[in-house]
């Protein structure tokens, strides 16, 4: 049975871990082949802080560069989100599912479940860095880079052990609460405060060492593709990680295991209370059922709030006094910094506002919010209700199927709206509090565009959910295809190549909106590569048979 | 072609690469009748509910509903019908109000006062949220909603599951009341006792074809007999099985169990040239065993 709950484990996971590695691995093999045609002389200038935030080692040479972007940034993240989702479900995936009773009917220890699947964990991790590594030495061959001096072993081990890290987080906090919302919540939450702080932090003075306080920190501070292992920070991961397991253990030990769960609300201990219970009905109740779009947004409210509010205060309010405080430290950096290298974050000029908003804020987060909403929502909007069973309910009342796509699409738009009218909102009041004197127009064309090439992708995922009624792919497919655009926009626009403009991406910071306002041409562009997408989603599920899944 | 009925299908065929889940299927489900639709777990009962639906498309054939075409017609259609899916999925974030609320909004003018009569009817609780209620409880929220805009024609796969017994016999009553209104009810289902208590007329279903459609009354007219004897000696099983009428004999030592239809002193007189007959004991067998006998009738011959 241990063998067993490790081995189905493995089984439904190491394809995920295998597509993102492979995905990675093509990045890698982009991004040397493109920074194999420019300058990198300048790195060498570059200040230890902005190294860190960009994961760069210092005296980048190519191979490094590219590493350092690639792995310690995207891979990082990738692979500690692979970790925190695993780790989320493992426990209180399956008390959300309800299997957790038949598992356990079995003769094994809840404390043998657990372990097992931390082992599955553990091998899925291996795995995924071993191939890595793999890619690691195999692509620099293909290239004909030279990688002497690099310890992509020692990298590995750094990587491996932060990624590690994660999922045990979210392992532990799913075996205390039982809730896989919460322990995903909780675990990413933490990973990306310490990207940001770890990035941040050096940039402040005196503030410098608060970095190591971040699990982050200990993934490339010590530099080991340069410097080897670091084997204290090594210590502190594998020890915080043990850690984190043993907290597991006593957890799931301890408390009453829910069975088929359905998570409380704020609005529904609003409804439970008899003085606000009229006007909490009236949001939560009949309003949230009137219509089929306002039912859809409001199944993701969770994900629409919590992703608008950190856009509104982390990338958009505070980011305005941010720049002042790092006002003087810019201007000085203004010469040292190659645009080439922060293409990759937006490009722009870190000494004016617009060019600090367009690195911070723009240039990867707002699409990424959006993007992390609207496909989200598409992607459950029809596939979901079909792996749920409800379409059959849905679709017996006197509604057509090219309605319920329609109003699906109605929710799309809302929820990206949302979170676009949010960073508009934040960066105009950040704007406004840090005295930055940008023009309000044009950060509402820039937000526009994001909310416009999110939607694109947004609207990808509803045409894979009507034509095929599988979640799975409807979210992996549109998330790939946007990483895949965003490195192809960013390498196109270092080479001056003309392919950039097949990227959607090229139609949203190409004609610099927060410089020179709203092209409309782009904002058509985009509005009509969504609508076109969605207006294709309509037959494909009006054609096909719907799906019964037991 | 008539399609006055409350349902009819013509030749309704729906395969799946090489599996055929429906067969040339030809239905009629007249108003004012339960039409019971039986067959074991994947028959093609629930392949054809969910085409009649437009859940799927048919291969070939045709489908109706109160003479409206189901493909052309269906949001027309759904306007005029209740329906109960199979393993019935609800929205668990939801109440049961919240569910009835959300899908009376996509219908329009229903009746509250009938949905609180049917509530009560069924003992069906409201104000908490659907994923958690027991699947019973869930059930008849299911059913509350096939029910609740007065529909000329109800669709209920195995509507019976999770419902505990006396719930159980409210909805049979509450199907009765249906069919006595002038409506119609589409009862599919593998509990026999359910359909034998409720149903007007019967079709019979296996691998995908319809394999007998007649009334129930009829069905039991069939009358086949559960019979026992007790012999004075072994009994010979292929003696026995010989007896024109007899099937599924089962024999223990001096006692002979089997299925009969025929005339009883056919039996007794067969039985006697062979064996002495020291007692004997009768009872009438019920739909199970009448679906059972076509089912294996159709293995034999398969």
């Amino acid at each position: 049975m241990l063998a067993s709950v490790f081995a189905r484990t493995l089984h439904e996971r190491w394809r995920g871990v295998a597509v993102a590695v492979a995905s990675l691995a093509l990045m890698l093999l982009l991004a040397m082949a493109a920074y194999r045609e420019i300058d990198l002389g300048v790195y060498d200038s570059l200040p230890d802080a902005l190294r860190t935030l960009m994961g760069i080692p210092p005296g980048a040479d190519l191979a490094s560069l590219a590493f350092g972007v690639i792995f310690s940034s995207y891979g990082a993240l990738a692979m500690g989100g692979m970790t925190i989702s695993i780790g989320a479900a493992a426990i209180a995936g399956e008390e959300a599912a309800g299997t957790i009773g038949t598992l356990l009917g079995n003769p094994v220890s809840r404390a043998h479940v657990l372990l097992s699947k931390a082992a599955s964990l553990v091998a899925l991790v291996t795995l995924g860095t071993a191939l890595l590594w793999g890619a690691g030495l195999l692509v620099p061959l293909i290239l004909d880079v030279n990688t002497a001096g690099l310890q992509i072993s020692a990298f590995s081990l750094h990587f491996a052990l932060s990624a590690l890290f994660y999922g045990f987080l979210a392992l532990a906090v799913g075996a205390w609460t039982g809730s896989r919302g919460l322990a995903s919540g909780v675990a990413s939450g933490v990973m990306v405060v310490s990207f940001f702080a770890v990035g941040l932090l050096p940039f402040v003075p005196g503030w410098e060492d608060l970095a190591r306080a971040f699990p982050w920190y200990y993934l490339g501070a010590s530099e080991p593709l340069l410097n080897g292992v670091d084997w204290a920070h090594v210590a502190v991961l594998a020890g915080s990680a043990v850690a984190l397991l043993g907290v597991a253990l006593v957890g799931i030990n301890r408390r009453d295991l829910r069975s088929r769960t359905v998570g409380v609300t704020l609005l529904d201990r609003l409804r439970a209370n008899p003085t606000t219970r009229r006007l909490a009905d009236r949001i939560g109740g009949s309003a949230r059922v009137s219509r089929i779009w306002v039912k859809t947004a409001s199944e993701h409210q969770v994900t629409i709030v919590i992703v608008a509010a950190a856009m509104f205060w982390m990338m958009g309010v505070a980011m305005g006094p941010l720049f002042n405080g790092m006002n003087v430290l810019a201007r000085d950096l203004g010469d040292t910094i190659p645009e080439s290298l922060l293409i990759f974050f937006g490009g722009g000029d870190l000494t004016t506002p617009e060019g600090w908003f367009q690195i911070e804020t723009f240039g990867m987060m707002a699409p990424l919010a959006v993007i992390l909403v609207t496909v989200a929502v598409g992607a459950k909007a029809l596939a979901g209700e079909e792996e749920r069973r409800t379409i059959a309910l849905l679709l017996g009342n006197p509604v057509s199927r090219r309605r319920v796509v329609a109003e699906k699409a109605l929710s799309l738009v809302v929820s990206g709206a949302i979170v676009g009218l949010s960073i508009f909102a934040g960066v105009a009041i950040g704007s406004w509090i840090g005295g930055l004197g940008m023009e309000v127009g044009n950060i509402a064309a820039a937000s526009l565009l994001a909310t416009l090439v999110g939607l694109v992708f947004g609207a990808l995922a509803l045409l894979l959910s009507a034509a095929t009624g599988l979640v799975r792919v409807a979210i992996f497919v549109p998330v790939g295809a946007s990483v895949a655009f965003h490195v192809m926009d960013s390498l196109a626009r270092l080479n001056d190549a003309p392919w950039g403009r097949l990227s959607p991406f090229h139609y949203y910071l190409g004609a610099d909106p927060l410089q020179k306002g709203l092209d409309w041409g782009s904002g058509a562009l985009l509005a009509a590569l969504a609508a076109a997408l969605i207006a294709v989603a309509v037959p494909a599920f009006d054609r096909r048979d719907l799906r019964q899944t037991g | 072609m008539s399609e006055t009925g409350a349902l009819h299908t013509e030749g309704l065929t729906k395969h799946y690469g090489k599996v055929h889940a429906l067969v040339d299927l030809d239905l009629d489900v007249r108003p004012g009748e339960v039409f019971g639709f039986l067959g074991p777990n994947g028959a093609g009962k629930t392949t054809t509910i969910r085409t009649v639906m437009d859940e799927i498309r048919p291969t070939a054939g045709h489908a109706s509903i109160l003479g409206m075409d189901c493909h052309r017609d269906s949001v027309e259609i759904r306007r005029h019908i209740g329906y109960l899916p199979s393993d019935l999925a609800l929205y668990p974030n939801l109440t049961g109000r919240d569910t009835l609320t959300y899908f009376a909004n996509l219908r329009g003018g229903v009746d509250w006062s009938y949905v609180a009569q049917l509530c009560e009817r069924l003992d069906a609780d409201l104000d908490k949220k659907v994923g958690d209620l027991s699947s019973g409880n869930r059930q008849k929220v299911g059913v509350v909603q096939a029910f609740m805009n007065h529909p000329q024609l109800v669709i209920m796969d195995e509507p019976s599951a999770g419902l505990d017994p006396l719930v159980q016999r409210e909805l049979q009553a509450m199907m009765r009341e249906k069919a006595a209104e002038g409506g119609a009810v589409f009862l599919s289902s593998h509990t026999l006792s359910e359909v034998q208590r409720v149903a007007d007329r019967v079709g019979i279903i296996r691998a995908g074809e319809l394999i007998a459609l007649e009334s129930v009354s009829s069905l039991r007219s069939k009358a086949m007999r559960r019979v026992e004897l007790e012999l004075a000696s072994v009994a010979d099983p292929v003696v026995v099985a010989a007896v024109p009428g007899v099937r599924d004999v089962v024999v223990e030592n001096h006692r002979v169990v089997l299925s009969y239809s025929g005339r009883m002193s056919d039996l007794l007189r067969a039985a006697g040239e062979h064996y002495e007959v020291l007692d004997i004991s009768t009872q009438e067998a019920d739909l199970e065993e009448i679906f059972l006998r076509f089912y294996r009738d159709q293995e034999a011959t398969v």
